[in-house]
C-alpha cells in the first residue's frame, strides 16, 4: 500500500520510502534532507490546496501538493509517536531505488 | 590569505561577516548573476585577510545560482581556509553542506552558530565531541551577540597558517560503494587533476557525471580600461570573470559506462552518496547531541500556530503588510516632502547665486526645474525606499517572509510562479522599484525575470492616488468604490494573464520547485537590517541617478523648447499632439495623450500636467479632475484609467528592471509590452463600452 507525503493529514509522521522522478527536484529534495528512510511528520496543510509545512531533522520545510505527491512515504504506526530523534535510518537495498 | 564564509541560509553569516569586516565592505554582484557578491578586507596581527561572504546554500551541486558560485569559488579561487557556520538548532541538515566542502576543502573550521536557540528548543551540542568526529576545530559562537566571532576569525587564522592540511574525517561509504569509488580513484590518481583536488571529491564528481570535472578555466582580472568606458555608474560586477579554456576528458569513461550497465547511474550514484552522508551524519548524532523534550512545542511551534493557521494566518498577514505599507509609503511622506521642499529650497539659492552672476535665463530653468525638479520628484522617493527595504530585511531575518511565501505561493502557483514572487508583487502596490528589487530573493532566473517583468502592472500608490482623484471625479458616490475595484480586478487578471504568458515568452518549461526552508523565527540584530537597509539605498542611488539625471534634463528640454511658447506648442506638447491618432481610437483628445508622454518620467506629474493643459491652477487636484468632466465623457474616462494604470509606472522603474535584469532586451520588451497591452486594452474598454451603450 503505497502513499505519498501528500496524503498524509496535519499531525501526521511517515518515513520516506523512495522518491519518484528526478532532475532538479529531486536533487532539492536531497539537498533538504528528503532522503529514503528519513521521517517526517506534516505539521500543517495551507488552506486553498496551499503547500505543505512538514518537519523533519528538526526543522520546517514547505512544500508544494505537487513535490509531495513524488514522495512516497510508509506510515509510522502509534507506538513509534515518540522517536522524534531522527536519528533512526531504516535500511535500504541501495539497488531498490 | 583568502577566507571563505559558507554556510545554508540563515545561519547568521552575514552577520558574522558583517562583524569582521565592519565598513570594510565592497558589495557587488558575482559576474554575470544576480547574486549579491559581499567581500573585505580585515587586518589580524600582520596577516591581510580578503574575507568573501558566500551566498547562503545547502548544498555544493549545480542546483540554483547559489550553489554553483560557492562551489566554483571554492574550485578555482581556492581559498586558504573555509569558515563553514552551521546553526546548531538544525544541525544534522546544516551537517550535509560541512560533509561536502569537508570533501573539497583542506583547511575548514565550524563555527556553531544559534547555540541560544537550540537550548531553547532541548538541544545541546557538545562542541569537543562534534570536533573529534569532523576533524577540524569547532568553535561556539553566538552571532547575534558577537560573541565567539573573534576566536572563529583566530581559529580560522591558525588553520591557515598551518604547515600541513589537517586530517579530516571521512565519510565512510557502504563496501559496494566504496569498492566503485576506489576503483575510480585509482584511475585519476596519476591524472594532472589529482594533484589539484582531493582525489576523493575527484572520484565522486566524477562518477556523479559532474560536467564541470575536466573543465580548465582561466581567471582574469577585471580589465580596467573596459570597466572604465563602461560608465562609471555601472560597473556594478566586480571581481573576476572566468573563461573557459581547454576541456579535458579525464579517465574513467569505460568504467562509468560499465556502471551504468549494471544499473548504476549518475542519479543513482548521486542519491547514494547523498544517503551515505546522512546515514553518516546520523550515526555519528549520539556522540555530540543530545535532545530533550523532542516532542515539546518550540517557540516556533507556537508562533507558527498562529501566524500559519487557517483562520488567521491571512488575517494576520493583511496586517503585517498594512503596517509595512502604512509604515513605509504613508509615515514617511513627510520625510520625502521634507527632501522635495529641501530640493527646491537649494535649486533657489543655486539660482539666485546663477542671477547674481547673470547665467542667462535658460541655464536657470534647466538648473531649476529640469536637474532640481527631476531629480528632487526620485529622491523624495528614497525614504520610502529605505523603510521599505529596513521592513524588508526585518521580515527576511526573523522568518516572516518565508511564512508570507508559503501563505501566498497558492495564488502565485495559478500564475506559475513560486510562493517568493508574492512579497514582490504585493510589494508593487507601495512602489513599483523596490518591488522589483526585492525579486532578488527568487532563485530561479526565469521565474525573477517574470516577477520582474509583471510588477509594472501593479498600481502603486502614486498611481492609486491619482486614480482615486480621477475616479472621484467622474464616478461620485458609491459608484466610484465599484470603478477602482474594477480597475484593481482587472489589473489582477492582467497580472495573471502576463505572469503565463511571459512563461511561454522566457520559455520556462520548469515548473518552479517550491521546497522552501521556513526557518526557526528569531529577533534579528539591529546591524542586520540596518547595514542591507543602507546598501540597498545606496545601490538604488548609485545606479540610478545619471539615468534620472540625463532623463530629467531630456523632459525638461522637451517640454521647454521652443522657448516662451504655451504647452502645446513645446516638442513635448508636439509629440502629444502627433500621438493623438492613437489616442483618437480610444477617445482620447490631445491633451490626454501630452498627460501621457509627460507621465513616462513619473506618473504622479499626470494631474498637474492636465492642470495646466485644462487651464486650472495646479494645487487642488480636486479641481483638475473636475476640470476634465466637463471635457471627458465618463467612458473616456474609465478608458483613460485603464491606460494609465497600465502603461510604465515611471523612470526610476525601469532603469530598475534594466539594472537588476542587466537585459536591455528584456526591459525595452517590458516597457513596450506595457505600452501595447495598455492601448489594446484602452481601445476594448472604449469599443466594448460603447457597443454596450455606455458613453
Amino acid at each position: 500500500m503505497d502513499r505519498c507525503l501528500g496524503d498524509l493529514k496535519s499531525g501526521e509522521r511517515a518515513c520516506v520510502e523512495s522518491i519518484q522522478g528526478g532532475g532538479a527536484i529531486r536533487r532539492r529534495m536531497m539537498d533538504m534532507g528528503i532522503v529514503p528512510g528519513v521521517e517526517l511528520e506534516v505539521v500543517r496543510r495551507a488552506p486553498f490546496g496551499g503547500p505543505l509545512q512538514v518537519r523533519l531533522k528538526g526543522y520546517y520545510l514547505a512544500m508544494r501538493r505537487g513535490e509531495c505527491a513524488k514522495i512516497v512515504v510508509t506510515q509510522i504506526h502509534e507506538f513509534n509517536i515518540d522517536t522524534v530523534d531522527n536519528t533512526r535510518h531504516i535500511k535500504h537495498s541501495l539497488a531498490s531505488r | 590569505m583568502k577566507i571563505a564564509l559558507v554556510g545554508n541560509p540563515n545561519v547568521g553569516k552575514s552577520t558574522v561577516f558583517n562583524v569582521l569586516t565592519g565598513s570594510n565592505q565592497q558589495v557587488g554582484n558575482w559576474a554575470g548573476k544576480t547574486v549579491e557578491r559581499k567581500s573585505g578586507i580585515i587586518q589580524r596581527a600582520s596577516q591581510t585577510i580578503e574575507m568573501i561572504d558566500l551566498p547562503g546554500t545547502y548544498s555544493l551541486t549545480a542546483y540554483s545560482q547559489e550553489e554553483i558560485i560557492t562551489r566554483e569559488y571554492i574550485l578555482r579561487e581556492n581559498p586558504d581556509v573555509v569558515m563553514a557556520m552551521i546553526d546548531a538548532s538544525n544541525i544534522e541538515r546544516n551537517l550535509y553542506l560541512v560533509l561536502q566542502i569537508l570533501e573539497l576543502a583542506p583547511r575548514v573550521v565550524v563555527g556553531l552558530n544559534m547555540m541560544d536557540l537550540a537550548e531553547s528548543s532541548g538541544i545541546t551540542i557538545h562542541s569537543a565531541e562534534l570536533a573529534k568526529a569532523l576533524g577540524v576545530p569547532v568553535v561556539e559562537i553566538v552571532a547575534a551577540k558577537g560573541k565567539g566571532i573573534e576566536d572563529f576569525l583566530t581559529e580560522a587564522i591558525r588553520m591557515g597558517t598551518l604547515e600541513e592540511d589537517p586530517l579530516l574525517a571521512q565519510v565512510p561509504y557502504p563496501e559496494e560503494l566504496e569498492r566503485k569509488i576506489q576503483a575510480m580513484e585509482e584511475l585519476l590518481a596519476n591524472h594532472s587533476w589529482a594533484t589539484k583536488y582531493p582525489l576523493r571529491w575527484l572520484a565522486l564528481k566524477r562518477l556523479e557525471g559532474d560536467p564541470e570535472i575536466g573543465q580548465e578555466w582561466k581567471t582574469s582580472a577585471p580589465n580596467l580600461a573596459q570597466s572604465k568606458g563602461k560608465n562609471s555608474c555601472c560597473d556594478y560586477e566586480v571581481g573576476v570573470t572566468y573563461e573557459l579554456q581547454e576541456t579535458t576528458v579525464l579517465p574513467g569513461e569505460k568504467l562509468l559506462h560499465k556502471y551504468e550497465a549494471e544499473g548504476w547511474s549518475k542519479d543513482h550514484f548521486e542519491m547514494a552518496f547523498a544517503d551515505a552522508k546522512y546515514q553518516y551524519i546520523s550515526q555519528i548524532l549520539p556522540k555530540f547531541r543530545t535532545h530533550l523534550n523532542p516532542t515539546k512545542p518550540t517557540r516556533t511551534d507556537l508562533i507558527d500556530g498562529w501566524v500559519l493557521s487557517p483562520i488567521w494566518g491571512y488575517p494576520i498577514m493583511l496586517a503585517v503588510l498594512a503596517f509595512v505599507f502604512w509604515g513605509s509609503f504613508v509615515a514617511s511622506a513627510p520625510l520625502g516632502g521634507a527632501i522635495s521642499q529641501g530640493m527646491a529650497w537649494a535649486a533657489e539659492r543655486i539660482v539666485s547665486l546663477l542671477e547674481w552672476g547673470q547665467v542667462p535665463d535658460f541655464i536657470q530653468s534647466l538648473v531649476r526645474d529640469g536637474i532640481f525638479a527631476g531629480v528632487g520628484a526620485v529622491l523624495a522617493f528614497v525614504p520610502q525606499i529605505a523603510i521599505f527595504f529596513a521592513f524588508f530585511s526585518l521580515m527576511q531575518d526573523s522568518g516572516y517572509l518565508a511564512r508570507a511565501a508559503f501563505l501566498g505561493d497558492r495564488f502565485m502557483q495559478l500564475m506559475g510562479l513560486h510562493g517568493k514572487s508574492f512579497f514582490s508583487l504585493v510589494s508593487g502596490f507601495g512602489c513599483n522599484v523596490p518591488g522589483i528589487m526585492a525579486t532578488r530573493t527568487l532563485e530561479d532566473p526565469k521565474d525573477r525575470l517574470i516577477t520582474m517583468l509583471i510588477n509594472p502592472l501593479i498600481p502603486c500608490v502614486p498611481r492609486l492616488g491619482v486614480m482615486s482623484a480621477v475616479v472621484a471625479a467622474f464616478f461620485p458616490g458609491s459608484r466610484g468604490s465599484v470603478v477602482m475595484l474594477s480597475l484593481l480586478m482587472l489589473s489582477m487578471l492582467l497580472v495573471m494573464f502576463s505572469a503565463l504568458f511571459f512563461r511561454r515568452v522566457v520559455k520556462q518549461t520548469e515548473r518552479s520547485a517550491f521546497v522552501m526552508e521556513l526557518p526557526l523565527y528569531h529577533i534579528p540584530t539591529l546591524r542586520n537590517v540596518l547595514v542591507p537597509t543602507w546598501q540597498k539605498t545606496y545601490s538604488f542611488l548609485k545606479r540610478a541617478w545619471t539615468f534620472i539625471l540625463v532623463a530629467s534634463i531630456v523632459v525638461w528640454v522637451l517640454s521647454s523648447y521652443p522657448q516662451g511658447v504655451s504647452m502645446q506648442e513645446t516638442w513635448a506638447g508636439k509629440m502629444g499632439g502627433w500621438l493623438a491618432f492613437i489616442g483618437e481610437p480610444l477617445g482620447f483628445d490631445w491633451r490626454i495623450m501630452v498627460a501621457i508622454v509627460f507621465g513616462f518620467a513619473a506618473k504622479e506629474t499626470t494631474l498637474s500636467t492636465l492642470g495646466i493643459l485644462y487651464g486650472v491652477a495646479a494645487d487642488a487636484s480636486q479641481s483638475i479632475a473636475q476640470a476634465m468632466t466637463g471635457a471627458m465623457t465618463p467612458l473616456s474616462a474609465y478608458t483613460f484609467l485603464v491606460v494609465y494604470m497600465l502603461y510604465i509606472p515611471c523612470l526610476a522603474s525601469v532603469v530598475t528592471t534594466y539594472k537588476e535584469s542587466g537585459s536591455l532586451g528584456w526591459t525595452s520588451f517590458g516597457v513596450a509590452y506595457n505600452l501595447i497591452l495598455s492601448f489594446v486594452l484602452g481601445w476594448i474598454v472604449f469599443h466594448g463600452g460603447l457597443a454596450l451603450g455606455f458613453h
